[in-house]
């Protein structure tokens, strides 16, 4: 194709020397960043929440019974690795909602603000500006959050030191190198899976975002209530709820996370143990994981063509 | 020399509307193209179709490109303004040069950057802190930092003051054209824009009204201003149009020439604008 066009006429000024195709990688890192450009609240949640959880940990008290504390003291490690799991919670559960916001969003606010037409002008294609957009939503954010979620717990950890260090609070936490490398490993594992469990819903929430007029949330929910409500109704059953409820969740049974046994009556167990509890290899080797990615594919390859097709600008 | 733009036979249909029907002109290189028509005549859906933004029947190739499934590779020659509005509120003027020069293999930060020095544009700014007339001059400086051959510019100085278009045509024609360069242009403001064009067309319910180079309207058509009493006998050399001005009367002829029409009255080439409104006019009336 570029050679058709070097055939018809050099464009004026042209420097034979710079290329006429700038390499795929550098134009995708500049996609990426300027998602981060105008979606400020991928990147503004997660920190705002480490900062929240770091001053929770500052000045913040966990009342311990005294037999919970008996409890505590025999597996100061699993206490450790679970302090390190929780601190890790709110940041993930945050950059779910804010990521599936972003996916639901960007398609639909290019058009929303007319902007497409600038990025239309471009020389990007619908495919790879598209594909920009799932990179951030499924690679960049989620891996970024457990970066993030890292270097977070190192700085929870030291405000812990500091406060035992200062007689502030009793040390309850033993540090345990392999129990907190085992966590971060778990955490890992559960993100990358959550990722491909997942991806379809990303699929689906760009698709809305590509489609829609207006209210996205509205159009990417709406199915989701009415179409168990609809079927409960009409025929008694729950097949739709079963199976949203599976597209959600369902890769957590596939994990056998229902094994798993960190908090009991009988005391505590870190979270790494998961590492053997849980049935990776048959989470990966599963065919719904599979199926659901080669419905991302679909779902993305419709809102590509939408993108490019669609004439209401 | 291929044309930059050969339209054959393009046809789109809204519905039961018909948008363009069958469409059919040709651009060379180096012009500057004013594409004419009144609102609804089709001229942002056959700018659509040339930008590859909609889909389209017939044959278009736009610099030897098919712009329904060659559009990307088209992108990198083309450079399109669509409206003042398009450029993103939230983007900042510097995210905006970093962007163009990460993506578009033909742009010269230096060049853009040059030009918004002598605006009183700042770097920070976001785009909605910008007045209409700044970010078009952004959106210019963004387009004219890029080796671009053929440039679409739909409505671009709309709702601009008049310093700002004049501004803008200026700088279009001393910093961007050149004889290898092309520029398709429509505007509402034709008589400001007119010894612009080298070429017009014009564009009236989906169809071609006129597509001549501006040095040969004036072998083509004429406008011939006479005396009241003079018309019964102009009328019978069959103007396609004509209006009373001042109870002077102006007919528009096509083809015919000076020997014919001289003896009734004075005779000139008629302006760009005249011919626009004679032509539509002309056409409604028959």
């Amino acid at each position: 194709m570029n050679s058709t066009l070097a055939d018809i006429a050099p464009g004026p000024g042209s420097d034979a020397a710079r290329a006429v195709t700038r390499g795929r990688g550098e134009v995708l890192v500049t996609l990426v960043r300027r998602e981060f450009w105008e979606h400020r609240a991928l990147w503004l949640a997660p920190l705002v929440i480490v900062g929240l959880v770091a001053l929770s940990t500052a000045i913040g008290r966990v009342h311990i019974e005294l037999d919970d504390a008996e409890r505590l003291g025999s597996s100061p490690e699993a206490l450790l690795s679970i302090v390190q799991l929780v601190l890790a919670v709110p940041l993930y559960i945050t950059s779910v909602f804010v990521g599936s916001y972003y996916l639901l969003d960007c398609l639909y606010a290019e058009r929303k603000d007319r902007s497409i037409l600038f990025w239309k002008s471009l020389p990007v294609s619908d495919g790879l500006t598209v594909g920009a957009k799932l990179l951030v939503g499924l690679v960049v954010v989620p891996f970024g959050v457990f970066a993030l979620a890292l270097v977070a717990d190192a700085v929870y950890t030291a405000i812990l030191e500091t406060r035992v260090a200062l007689g502030n609070v009793p040390r309850v936490l033993n540090w345990s190198t392999r129990e907190w490398l085992r966590t971060e490993a778990v955490m890992f594992l559960a993100t990358l899976f959550a990722v491909l469990w997942w991806a379809p819903i990303a699929g689906y929430l760009l698709l809305v975002s590509a489609w829609v007029r207006r209210a996205p949330i509205l159009w990417a929910t709406l199915p989701l209530v009415l179409g168990p409500v609809l079927e409960w109704v009409a025929f008694g059953t729950r097949y739709l709820l079963s199976f949203s409820d599976y597209r959600i969740n369902g890769i957590w049974g596939i994990l056998g996370a229902g094994h798993l046994n960190i908090v009991s009556k009988h005391g505590l167990h870190p979270v790494g143990t998961a590492l053997e509890v849980l049935d990776l290899r048959g989470a990966f080797t599963a065919i719904d994981l599979w199926l659901g990615l080669a419905a991302t594919v679909a779902l993305v390859y419709a809102a590509i063509r939408i993108r490019r097709y669609r004439d209401d600008t | 020399m291929t044309a930059v733009i050969e339209a054959l036979g393009v046809t789109k249909n809204y519905g039961a509307t018909r948008a363009l029907d069958g469409v059919s002109f040709s651009i060379e290189a180096g012009r500057i193209v004013g594409l004419i028509g009144p609102n609804g005549a089709g001229k942002t859906t056959a700018l659509k179709a040339i930008l590859g933004l909609t889909t389209f029947g017939g044959e278009l190739r736009v610099l030897g490109l098919d712009p329904r499934t060659e559009r990307d590779a088209l992108m990198r020659e083309v450079c399109f303004i669509a409206d003042v509005a398009v450029l993103p509120r939230w983007l900042r003027v510097r995210q905006a040069l970093d962007f163009v020069a990460g993506v578009h293999p033909r742009f010269d930060p230096a060049i853009a950057e040059g030009f918004l020095r002598k605006t009183d544009i700042r770097m920070s700014s976001r785009v909605r802190e910008l007045s209409k007339g700044m970010v078009t001059q952004l959106h210019l400086a963004l387009v004219l930092a890029i080796d671009a051959r053929l440039l679409v510019l739909d409505e671009p100085t709309l709702g601009l003051d008049l310093l700002y278009r004049r501004n803008f045509y200026d700088t279009l024609l001393n910093d961007y054209f050149d004889k290898q360069r092309t520029i398709l242009l429509t505007t509402h403001q034709v008589e400001e824009v007119e010894n612009l064009f080298t070429d017009v067309i014009f564009i009236d319910h989906g169809r071609v009204a006129l597509c001549a180079a501006v040095e040969e309207l004036g072998s083509r058509y004429q406008q011939l201003t006479l005396a009241a009493e003079q018309a019964p006998r102009a009328r019978a050399l069959q103007p396609f149009y004509e209006r009373e001005i001042f109870g002077r009367v102006a007919m528009y002829f096509e083809g015919r020439s000076a020997a014919e029409l001289g003896a009734f009255g004075e005779l000139r080439t008629p302006s760009i604008a005249d011919l626009f409104v004679a032509k539509m006019q002309g056409m409604g009336s028959r």
